[in-house]
């Protein structure tokens, strides 16, 4: 047991906090916020160019074949920035399946343009039901030739709207079980029939709709096996849990720090807010959480890169995570009095995400559910 | 980052599973805890007896200097506290393995380390705290109990209070005011040993809401105290006590009990018919005993860190109270979670209408034991918010 990180991880740790200081100031977040695209090209490429986009894909198709764990280091990092952009899109929802599921031919062609910042990738996932579970999938991919065509409507689609490749999950047969005749496809974003539009969310962060109208996939755009795709989709949604974990516990931390500093700065009654006993503790419990939360998730995250069977932990941590994150916020908020609810200040930009990161790779409560039964309590 | 153990500490932590399943069929019928210990003369007799069967293995020395008989890391001082917590064994003197004996690395004598480490490494001799007073609790630098020198004597008067065990143990570590003149009370102190049976000492129960005689108050009227057992310097006992870093700080015996608990409320759900359906099926139950799962992992996760940075000698002191607030918080929602899922029967004593022997209706009251002793958990707040955020001391 050796709960730090080494010297590499703390290497890459300490570069990707430098970079994101530099390049994703929140003067840059606000005015992503606004921009149509949601995310910064040249921060993308500089991303690139630091090796971020191919840090899991393996060396052989020009990535930097590190782990998981590295991965959720610089995750975390981002969610100290809340850096906006397809990042986790493009490698937790694009280029993880594909080197999990993929054929040789679809690692060789996609991969390295995941790793040198050409493409962006996405999964689209959610129907209008909002449900996370395979009884959510309705949209249907029929067979016609050597094609099969995708017709129906995802929502909550990351950064959809610059994806160059959507992987859709779809219904290519009504089984005995929900998790029975599911299909997941590479679709080309700019095929015809696929339309997007963003929808307006408390993050600003580009979630869209998508609507697949007719839309012919090549049967080799198929991502592993006709009908047993189910599985892949578990393991991005188990991946995605943890990444958001990852991103949440940064911006715990950052909003822990700024309701401190502030605290210490602000007077009222001739002396500092942060002497007064009563914020000295809910800062004190702000802290203990993050600290829970934290070690919670290193743990899920390091059992995931070992290989180690983790449904449950990663199950627990987000369910833990998605309400101490949300608690952590309202309270940096709180304390931060009037001016912590204005549009300019930095602090409500983690308040709106901990909202935005809970409804990611499923609810608290639908992880309490999952949780629920694998403590053993029967169904 | 790694959490993996290695081969021979998974080997050891199961040894000290197994024997303390064991230990564990040898309980008195609704023993638990510290008030287990203390309470009763059979509870008493099963913690003497299980302390003989972990001193004849040397767990009672583990993460010793070798040269005192000791074996071991303190991680598996920590895996022996995991085993003992999720059976419910006692053994382990938390006060004289648990606090003396770290103490005593760190500050005392060669001489006083001879006297009085192979005792408590035999687990022949229990001891108390005296440190608390009527007017000195989360204040105890406040603390007025009087030592005064007399040739080769101190001469002790005083009273303390909510001292746990003091009836039952043998042996006091006490902590009394040496100089009164001294220009700040946390200097004047002096950290002291004396045997409990010495003339002028008088223990009486301070019972604890559920009856159980777990605290007492003890008067010390004349009690001549050889000067040589002092720990440290005359004076300079405040500092001794500050060397509670070397305490096993992880909480992780409390933490494991409580899995054994969630373990029999999921079989008890499972089990349990209400309206024809399982209570597992219940929505409101799922859903409440997820959510203390997830805590229950949440504490643990921390606590590991908490072992391995205090094994690596890295653990702040603050640190240490994040565990101990939340796992003892913790510990209290769990037993209030218990009791309310047993319904009705969640406020019954041990007697044939019980569930689990009773044992919910005493954790509701016993959660306190770990929120307010050794530093309360508001004290705890404030050491969070003094030396680990770097707020304003309150004057």
């Amino acid at each position: 047991m050796d709960i730090t990180f080494t010297e590499e991880q703390e290497m890459l740790r300490k570069s990707a906090s430098d970079f994101l200081a530099t390049e994703c100031p929140k003067t840059k977040v606000r005015e992503l916020e606004e921009d149509e695209k949601g995310y910064s090209p040249e921060i993308w490429k500089k991303m690139a160019g630091l090796g971020w986009m191919g840090l899991v894909i393996p060396e052989e198709y020009d990535g930097m074949g590190m782990t998981f764990q590295d991965l959720t280091i610089l995750l975390e990092q981002m969610g100290r920035s809340i850096l906006p952009g397809p990042f986790t899109a493009t490698v937790v929802e694009g280029a993880i399946p594909i080197l999990e599921a993929g054929s040789e031919e679809q690692k060789r062609e996609l991969l390295p343009k995941i790793a040198n910042g050409e493409s962006i990738f996405t999964m689209a996932i959610l129907e209008p039901s909002g449900l996370y579970d395979a009884s959510g999938i309705a949209v249907k991919a029929t067979a016609q030739g050597d094609s099969f065509v995708i017709k129906g409507t995802k929502v909550f689609v990351e950064m959809a709207n610059v994806a160059d490749y959507l992987i859709c999950v779809t219904r290519t047969k009504e089984g005995l079980s929900p998790e029975d005749g599911i299909t997941l496809f590479i679709v080309d974003a700019k095929a015809p029939g696929v339309h997007c539009e963003v929808i307006p969310t408390i993050a600003m962060d580009k979630l869209c709709e998508v609507r697949f109208e007719d839309v012919a996939v090549p049967k080799k755009n198929m991502l592993g096996e006709l009908d047993k795709g189910w599985p892949i989709v578990q393991r991005v949604t188990q991946k995605g849990a943890i990444a958001k974990c990852a991103e949440s516990i940064g911006g715990m931390q950052v909003a822990v720090d700024m309701t401190i500093a502030y605290c210490k700065e602000r007077v009222q009654y001739d002396r500092p807010i942060g002497a007064f006993q009563a914020l000295q503790h809910i800062m004190a419990d702000m802290w203990i959480v993050t600290q829970t939360s934290k070690y919670l998730v290193y743990q899920a995250a390091w059992m995931e890169s070992e290989g180690v069977p983790c449904a449950m932990e990663v199950a627990m941590a987000k369910a833990y995570v998605n309400e101490t994150y949300k608690w952590v916020t309202e309270r940096a908020v709180s304390l931060h009095g009037g001016i912590g609810t204005s549009r300019e200040h930095d602090i409500p930009l983690y308040y709106r995400r901990a909202k935005a990161a809970d409804t990611a790779f499923g609810s608290t409560d639908f992880q309490r559910e999952l949780v629920a039964s694998r403590i053993g309590l029967i169904s | 980052m790694d959490f993996k153990l290695t081969d021979e500490q998974v080997k050891l932590r199961k040894e000290f599973f197994d024997v303390c399943e064991e230990l564990a069929k040898q309980r008195p019928e609704g023993f638990t805890g510290l008030e287990g210990v203390y309470d009763t003369d059979e509870g008493w007799e099963y913690h003497l007896w299980c302390a003989k069967e972990f001193a004849k293995r040397g767990w009672l020395a583990l993460g010793w200097p070798s040269e005192y008989g000791g074996q071991g890391t303190i991680m598996d001082k920590v895996f022996l506290a995991e085993a003992t917590g999720y059976h419910d064994v006692p053994g382990v003197d938390i006060f004289g393995e648990g606090m003396l004996a770290p103490t005593l690395f760190a500050v005392a004598s060669e001489e006083i380390k001879r006297e009085f480490l192979p005792s408590i490494a035999s687990g022949e001799r229990m001891w108390c705290e005296l440190w608390s007073e009527p007017n000195a609790g989360s204040d105890l630098a406040a603390l007025t109990t009087s030592a005064v020198r007399k040739g080769d004597e101190y001469v002790i008067n005083g009273q303390k209070a909510w001292s746990t065990g003091a009836h039952r143990a043998h042996w006091a570590f006490a902590l009394v005011r040496t100089d009164p003149h001294a220009d700040r009370k946390q200097k004047g102190i002096t950290f002291i040993l004396f045997d409990m049976k010495t003339p002028g000492v008088t223990v009486n129960p301070l019972l604890y809401m559920d009856t159980g005689h777990l605290y007492n108050e003890v008067f010390l009227d004349d009690v001549r105290v050889p000067a040589k057992n002092i720990v440290g310097e005359e004076n300079e006992g405040w500092r001794v006590t500050q060397t509670l870093a070397a305490f096993e700080r992880s909480n992780l015996g409390a933490i494991m009990a409580m899995h054994r608990q969630l373990e029999h409320l999921v079989d008890y759900c499972n089990e349990t018919k209400v309206k024809g359906e399982p209570l597992a099926r219940n929505p409101l139950i799922r859903n409440r005993l997820a959510q203390i799962a997830c805590e229950l992992w949440a504490a643990h996760a921390l606590a590991y860190r908490i072992a391995d940075a205090q094994s690596k000698n890295e653990m702040a002191l603050f640190d240490a109270s994040a565990v101990k607030v939340f796992s003892g918080e913790l510990q209290a929602r769990m037993a209030q979670l218990g009791t309310d899922i047993l319904g009705p029967y969640g406020q019954v004593k041990q007697s044939k209408w019980a569930s689990f022997e009773g044992l919910y209706e005493k954790w509701y009251q016993q959660s306190f034991i770990l929120n307010i002793s050794m530093g309360t958990n508001e004290i705890q707040r404030n050491i969070i918010a003094w030396y680990g955020l770097g707020l304003q001391r309150m004057k």
